[in-house]
């Protein structure tokens, strides 16, 4: 008798607990989904600069920067040239064509972050300085939202695709300065860095890294436009 | 810290990245001493001794003939100065070596090893496609081509035939795989939000790792202060 008094009060204290629980979860539940409904309604406005990346974006963004680094294994070889910017011509068509096909599909905020980050990660094997390139992804996004607002127009694209390799040329007097002066030969550096002290191979070499990564842009901007027409590359 | 692992070594990934990064670093930075060339000898032992033999072996015939090429050109471009061409070739041995060390590390490895350190899960998903899709993509170039063979479309050095035959096909195999891959992501559970996982095989470093690391560090001491 008192056994069955016993259970049946554990039982009842059972069903309280898991109401209890129940209770909490809802809230929690409802919480959530109103959150999530918020989020898809904030995703799908595609006038908003910020909106979330979903698992699609991250990977073709992932493959793109796979294709960008396929294209850059001659990057180990070009360090060694002493030749003002001859890492950003030897790279900046690739650098130009992929990004601009990656930001044409995934036209939110943070994508050439995200694809500088990718590329960082894997550039600071081949050359830890050029690593700083994922900087540079972020100075462009800022330049471009100042101008643009947005990559909803293909231009935006283009300038991101355009000021994105140049943008490391500094870069170099980093690592020619850094290495030279610990090794005692800081007039080396900067000879090394301005190109025997000619600034006319500066302002060759830059306008002709510029004008590459420009027509570079506009080809990735041709291919995605073509295979936007196909519906090949849906949003 | 797990107990010391023997059987089959392999080096934790952070620390392999890490120890790949110094190589690197230090060896362009001091590539005129002379003696850093007897350091990365010991360094190409060290890697081999670690596991990561494979990698070594892979990179010693591009050494051999970029290294060798470009410490030609340094010699006869400084008039015939040795400590140029040895200087050349430091540093591409370094470079060599550092790949070899971070080529050791599998990416599920390192994935697991960022996510157990709580890296976003944006960055760890995007550096797994980006590590595995480099030679899968290599298979995509090369069927492409073959495609273009295949059709006879001429040669892929013609800009106009590159970009309609090569470029355009290219990157739409690359929507259509990035889409599919997506797929496959989605339905295996991986999400960006900040939902809780939990790492199936977590990385731990070991006694060797610490010894692998110290091992670097006390070459690059030795060359600096002898």
């Amino acid at each position: 008798m008192d056994n069955s008094v016993q259970n049946s009060a554990d039982v009842a204290a059972l069903i309280e607990n898991t109401r209890i629980m129940q209770a909490a979860a809802a809230k929690k539940e409802a919480a959530l989904a109103e959150k999530l409904k918020k989020r898809a309604v904030r995703d799908a406005d595609e006038s908003k600069m910020f909106r979330r990346f979903k698992i699609k974006d991250i990977v073709f963004l992932a493959i793109i920067t796979a294709c960008t680094l396929l294209t850059s294994a001659i990057m180990p070889l070009l360090i060694h040239v002493s030749v003002f910017g001859i890492i950003q011509l030897g790279l900046g068509l690739q650098f130009s064509i992929f990004p601009v096909i990656g930001l044409m599909k995934v036209r939110k905020a943070g994508s050439m972050t995200l694809m500088g980050i990718f590329i960082a990660l894997f550039l600071v094997m081949m050359f830890p300085p050029m690593a700083l390139i994922a900087v540079c992804a972020v100075v462009v996004e800022l330049i471009v939202f100042a101008i643009f607002r947005s990559y909803k127009n293909d231009w935006a694209c283009v300038l991101a695709g355009t000021l994105y390799m140049p943008l490391t040329v500094p870069l170099l007097y980093l690592y020619y300065n850094v290495n030279y002066t610990v090794t005692g030969a800081e007039n080396e550096a900067v000879s090394m860095f301005l190109g025997a002290t000619d600034p006319w191979v500066i302002v060759g070499m830059t306008a002709a890294i510029v004008a590459l990564c420009f027509v570079g842009s506009v080809i990735g901007m041709l291919i995605s436009r073509e295979l936007k027409k196909a519906g090949v590359l849906k949003k | 810290m797990k107990s010391v692992r023997v059987k089959g070594i392999k080096l934790y990934p952070l620390f392999a990245v890490l120890g790949a990064l110094f190589i690197i670093i230090f060896g362009l930075v001091t590539a005129r001493n002379q003696n850093l060339c007897w350091y990365l000898l010991g360094v190409f032992v060290w890697l081999c001794i670690f596991g990561c033999y494979k990698g070594c072996l892979k990179m010693l015939p591009a050494f051999i003939i970029f290294g060798g090429a470009f410490a030609a050109i340094a010699y006869a471009s400084a008039g015939g100065d040795l400590p140029a061409a040895i200087s050349m070739l430091n540093r591409f041995g370094a470079l060599f070596l550092g790949v070899a060390a971070s080529m050791s590390v599998e990416a599920v490895r390192m994935t697991r090893a960022l996510s157990q350190i709580h890296t976003p899960r944006a960055i760890t998903l995007g550096m797994l496609i980006s590590m595995s899709f480099v030679p899968m993509l290599r298979g995509e170039v090369r069927r492409v081509r073959e495609a273009m063979k295949t059709r006879g479309a001429g040669s892929v050095l013609n800009p106009k035939i590159f970009y309609r035959a090569f470029l355009v096909p290219f990157v739409m195999r690359l929507v259509n795989i990035s889409d599919t891959l997506a797929l496959s992501v989605e339905t295996r559970g991986f999400t960006l939000g900040g939902s809780p996982y939990t790492v199936y095989k977590k990385q731990y470093p070991a006694v060797l790792d610490v010894l692998f690391i110290l091992g670097i560090v006390a070459g690059a001491v030795l060359v600096v202060v002898l």
